[in-house]
């Protein structure tokens, strides 16, 4: 896991509930105590961001310390500002007695299935795509994994999608040329007192607005695929505990991160029990997860791991999660 | 018969040889691009029709430029009104 802050983009993943977002805090405060300008982004709807930093952090980028600046996505402002501006260009083209049909089907469409993840996907682009600007290194706290695998999964499956339609509107203008060339002569028609149909003109600029949307959507969705799939900009760590349901579920995104091409770079194995812990109770539940920390080591035996202790009290405030990053450099080895 | 007589002759005859090589072919370009348009705006409309579509969020914003291709569509297939529920363009 050398040199993790030389990076541009870390996604830090995994179960829920297994310390995804302490871990990506306590990161952030590290490369924002080196001295690197550093973005913290929370992609889960549920967000727990702005506890961990004991503040409130919304849909704005917020300072949180100095270097550091947080942000929790809202996917439904997000969404709401898409449809609002499709709905303008919609009412544009209907009359006006239409508009209630056009409100009422475009409201239907915020609802539909995708529309949030691809309203969060969009707002990620654009921060991967800008965000080199203002910051050094851009860490997102992701939702639990099914819903991040699904998330960046959706450049590859809309670049495809895009290449299609695009496809398609290529097919169209070329048989459109050709039909130029069997075309109408209209001079011939009018000299010779032809009856001809209405003399419609094929629609050029309407094909130039779709290839444009097109285009524009395409060269976004693969600008984030280049990004993400390569692994000198972007890291992916998987957060787990010793314990048989992250085991589980953890090797299963592993996998579909790796068919992703997504670079997954270290693991983080969380809330193990300090060794000062005492008692029968604790004793017992150590065997337990000597037993699972062996089948972490074997499972995920080629990835870099960092092991953190279950702390004493919770973690909230820049002072916890201080100790933790610490803990968690020192163990990188990372000279960052 | 004048000169320029014999030339609007000759210009119409070649309209006609052209028209006569051209005709069908046109037809069947027209009908081509058509049916290729036709597939398109199914692939835009495609979720209200009932199949799922992983890029819902990026048709809409398609749409409006097709509201009036989708009339035409709807016409040409026989449909006095829009046959879909949600999206009535007339």
């Amino acid at each position: 896991m050398d040199r993790l802050f030389d990076r541009r983009i870390v996604f830090v993943g995994g179960k829920g509930g297994v310390g995804k977002t302490t871990t990506a805090g306590a990161l952030a405060l590290m490369a924002a105590e080196s001295g690197r300008r550093t973005l913290i982004v929370s992609t889960d709807p549920a967000h727990s961001l702005g506890d961990v930093f004991d503040t409130r952090i919304g849909n704005e980028e917020t300072s949180l310390v100095p270097n550091l600046s947080g942000l929790e996505i809202d996917p439904e402002a997000e969404a709401e500002r898409h449809i609002a501006a499709v709905k303008m260009s919609m009412k544009s083209l209907v009359a006006p007695k239409m508009y209630r049909e056009v409100d009422r089907q475009l409201d239907l469409a915020r609802h539909a299935p995708g529309t949030m993840e691809a309203a969060l996907l969009e707002r990620m682009a654009d921060l991967m795509a800008e965000a080199k600007q203002r910051f050094d290194l851009l860490i997102f706290d992701t939702a639990p994994s099914g819903h991040t695998i699904r998330l960046l999964s959706l450049p590859e499956i809309l670049g495809a999608w895009s290449d299609g339609m695009l496809g398609h509107r290529d097919r169209s203008r070329k048989l459109g040329d050709l039909l130029k060339v069997f075309g109408r002569d209209h001079s011939r028609e009018d000299e010779f007192g032809m009856i001809g149909g209405s003399k419609e003109e094929p629609d050029d600029s309407r094909d130039g607005r779709i290839r444009d949307i097109l285009l524009t959507r395409r060269r976004k969705f693969h600008r984030a695929r280049e990004l993400l799939t390569d692994p000198a900009v972007t890291a992916f760590l998987l957060v787990i505990n010793a314990e048989r349901l992250p085991i589980l579920e953890s090797k299963k995104t592993l996998a579909l991160l790796r068919q992703f091409n997504i670079p997954v770079t270290g693991m983080i194995v969380n809330r193990l029990l300090p060794p000062e812990a005492d008692g029968e109770f604790l004793r017992e539940r150590r065997l337990q997860e000597d037993e699972y920390r062996a089948e972490i080591d074997e499972t995920f035996a080629e990835l870099p791991r960092v092991y953190l202790h279950l702390l004493p009290h919770d973690v909230h405030g820049v002072e916890t999660l201080r100790e933790i990053g610490k803990a968690i450099v020192a163990q990188l080895g990372d000279d960052s | 018969m004048t000169w320029a007589d014999i030339k609007k002759k000759g210009r119409w005859l070649a309209y006609m040889a052209t028209e006569a090589y051209n005709v069908p072919y046109r037809g069947a370009v027209a009908r081509a691009k058509r049916e290729q348009d036709d597939l398109f705006m199914l692939l835009i409309f495609c979720e209200m029709m009932g199949v799922p579509n992983p890029a819902t969020y990026y048709t809409l914003e398609l749409q409006p430029i097709m509201l009036e291709k989708f009339h035409e569509w709807h016409k040409r297939a026989g449909m006095e009104h829009s046959p879909l529920d949600d999206f009535r363009c007339c």
